[in-house]
């Protein structure tokens, strides 16, 4: 039984994005799912699923049901695991709901990223994975310099470029402009970026993701229930996921290629929607590169074209394919990959103000590709007509 | 390094354990599956192309080729933080590209794609043995390459 169509999202919900919330992530999490509760005009009891997926840095599903006085969850998921899983949650709560387990669920993601557990940093011991004895003691222990290996290995093999990179940073930081929400908002330029000190080489500071303390949710219901809701639906016409290879054990012989290149015809075809049919891309950005990679593996361009298609102005607000049209991690805060599907959805509703894509039908919102976990998960999502 | 920061050290477990023995007595040792010969690495029970369970430990000739590096400068962990810059590489051994192995850098100068290169054997402390990788044309007895 197809997925395609059956489920809308009809609330999303923030918090503000700060470097330091003060509040633990259990408010967070409440504030966010009260904030897309009241966008969606329903209320805490017509929730009868939460959803969420954690590190080891948040409040657990059963937490948030306890708090809001939620005594009989009929579906909750307490998903392990980081970016590449963001997508995976509402695509699982989104199965719930179409199977009938669960008329309404919340997905959430709270994290005080910056001001109490920074992912790979600093200080906190590596991840909790069989293969890290074979690369923490040679110091390579974060996020950071996994992708930069990856990186570094797209430039040598198809002439990607620092410019490349660069051009993904000054877009989205020119979007992150008309978005009051995004933490970074004074426009940047190529020499900007390429003065930026070095993290890891190939990349710079301008090419890593904010830190950020925040919560997101949406909230996810029939579409059938959704045509009565306050806001119009936007509905998950595809959800997919896959994967397998860790690239902590390097069992993806080529790192330029990622889980999205054999995740995407899946996707696609659930969805009955090609690359060419997409208005806007919500693209993972937990660096720049994960964008460019991105770009070819979901079929937007030809493998190895990436960092021109870039920074052709391909991926602007006014090109063939606007990405990150909040600004992404890089500008906007990194909320782990749920941020990008709520800005999908403002898009999709007509509701993202100067930086709306004119137009909006269909947008495609991704995981992190792979990298890391080896997995990756990924939504297709169009306005309801 | 620091005394408060100590660095990880591999902590082997009951997969590894035989891998870092042999590091310690300087041998970079794969499985190979006893029905179809794959290789693999890291270690474990099952053989990912054909699923027997059987296979033997294989020293391999330590010997592989760059396929990435980094420099890193940011410190991502306080016990490295007398060390930035410091590079890693990526490697795949010589026997089986697909086996890739990340680890430090002894050259004297930058590694290159496609660079040919040994394991060195470099002692941590009593129980520890890390390996690091350097030129083949830079190892002392390169004239019998």
């Amino acid at each position: 039984m197809a997925i395609r169509d059956r489920v809308a999202i009809v609330g999303v919900g923030y918090t503000d994005f700060s470097k330091n919330s003060g509040v633990s992530t259990l408010t967070l999490a409440s504030r966010a799912i009260a904030s897309a509760l009241a966008d969606a005009g329903l209320g805490v009891q017509d929730i009868d699923g939460l959803a969420t997926h954690r590190v080891g840095d948040s409040a657990l599903p059963g937490t948030l049901a306890h708090s809001l006085g939620l005594a009989d969850l009929a579906w909750h998921l307490d998903q392990f695991g980081g970016g590449s899983v963001s997508h995976a949650v509402v695509g699982q709560a989104a199965l719930a709901v179409a199977a009938g387990m669960a008329e309404t669920v919340v997905c959430y993601r709270a994290i005080n990223a910056r001001s109490e557990f920074r992912m790979g940093g600093t200080g906190r011991p590596p991840v909790d994975a069989v293969e890290t004895q074979y690369q923490a003691p040679y110091g390579h222990l974060a996020p950071p310099q996994q992708f930069a290996m990856a990186a570094r290995t797209h430039m040598e093999k198809y002439g990607t470029t620092a410019e490349h990179f660069g051009a993904v940073a000054v877009t989205q930081r020119d979007h992150a402009v008309h978005n009051e929400r995004a933490m970074m908002r004074r426009p940047i330029t190529l020499e900007d970026y390429l003065a930026s000190r070095w993290v890891v080489e190939p990349l710079r500071l301008l090419d890593c993701c904010l830190e950020t303390d925040a919560a997101v949710a949406l909230v996810l219901t029939t579409t059938e229930r959704a045509r009565d809701l306050a806001r119009p639906p936007v509905l998950i016409s595809g959800a997919a996921w896959g994967g397998g290879f860790t690239l902590y054990s390097h069992g993806q012989p080529d790192p330029t290629v990622t889980a999205a290149h054999s995740l995407a015809p899946r996707l696609y075809s659930q969805a009955g929607i090609g690359p060419t049919e997409i208005d806007l891309a919500e693209l993972y950005d937990c660096f720049t590169y994960s964008v460019i990679v991105q770009l070819e593996d979901y079929g937007f361009c030809e493998k190895g074209e990436g960092g021109p298609f870039a920074a052709d102005g391909a991926i602007a607000l006014g090109g063939a394919l606007p990405v990150n049209t909040h600004g992404g991690f890089l500008s906007e805060g990194y909320v782990h990959g749920l941020n990008h599907i709520c800005e999908a959805v403002a898009q999709l509703r007509g509701d993202a103000g100067a930086r709306q894509v004119a137009g909006a039908e269909v947008a495609l919102s991704t995981a992190q590709p792979g990298y890391v976990s080896g997995q990756t998960s990924a939504l297709l999502l169009r306005r309801a007509l | 390094m620091s005394e408060e920061f100590p660095k990880p050290v591999p902590v082997p477990d009951r997969d590894s354990q035989p891998f870092w023995e042999g590091v310690r007595v300087g041998e970079l040792r794969v499985q190979s599956c006893d029905d179809c010969g794959l290789l693999r690495w890291p270690p474990r029970d099952i053989c990912g192309g054909c699923h027997a369970f059987s296979w033997h430990w294989r020293a391999t000739t330590g010997r592989g080729t760059v396929l990435s590096w980094v420099v890193n400068h940011q410190v991502f962990s306080p016990s490295f933080a007398t060390e930035v810059p410091y590079t890693v590489v990526t490697v795949a051994i010589n026997e089986q590209s697909d086996i890739q192995m990340v680890g430090g850098w002894c050259g004297a100068g930058a590694p290159r794609a496609g660079m040919a290169v040994r394991a060195v054997y470099t002692r941590f402390d009593e129980e520890t043995t890390l390996v690091n990788w350097e030129p083949v044309d830079e190892a002392p007895d390169s004239r019998d390459e």
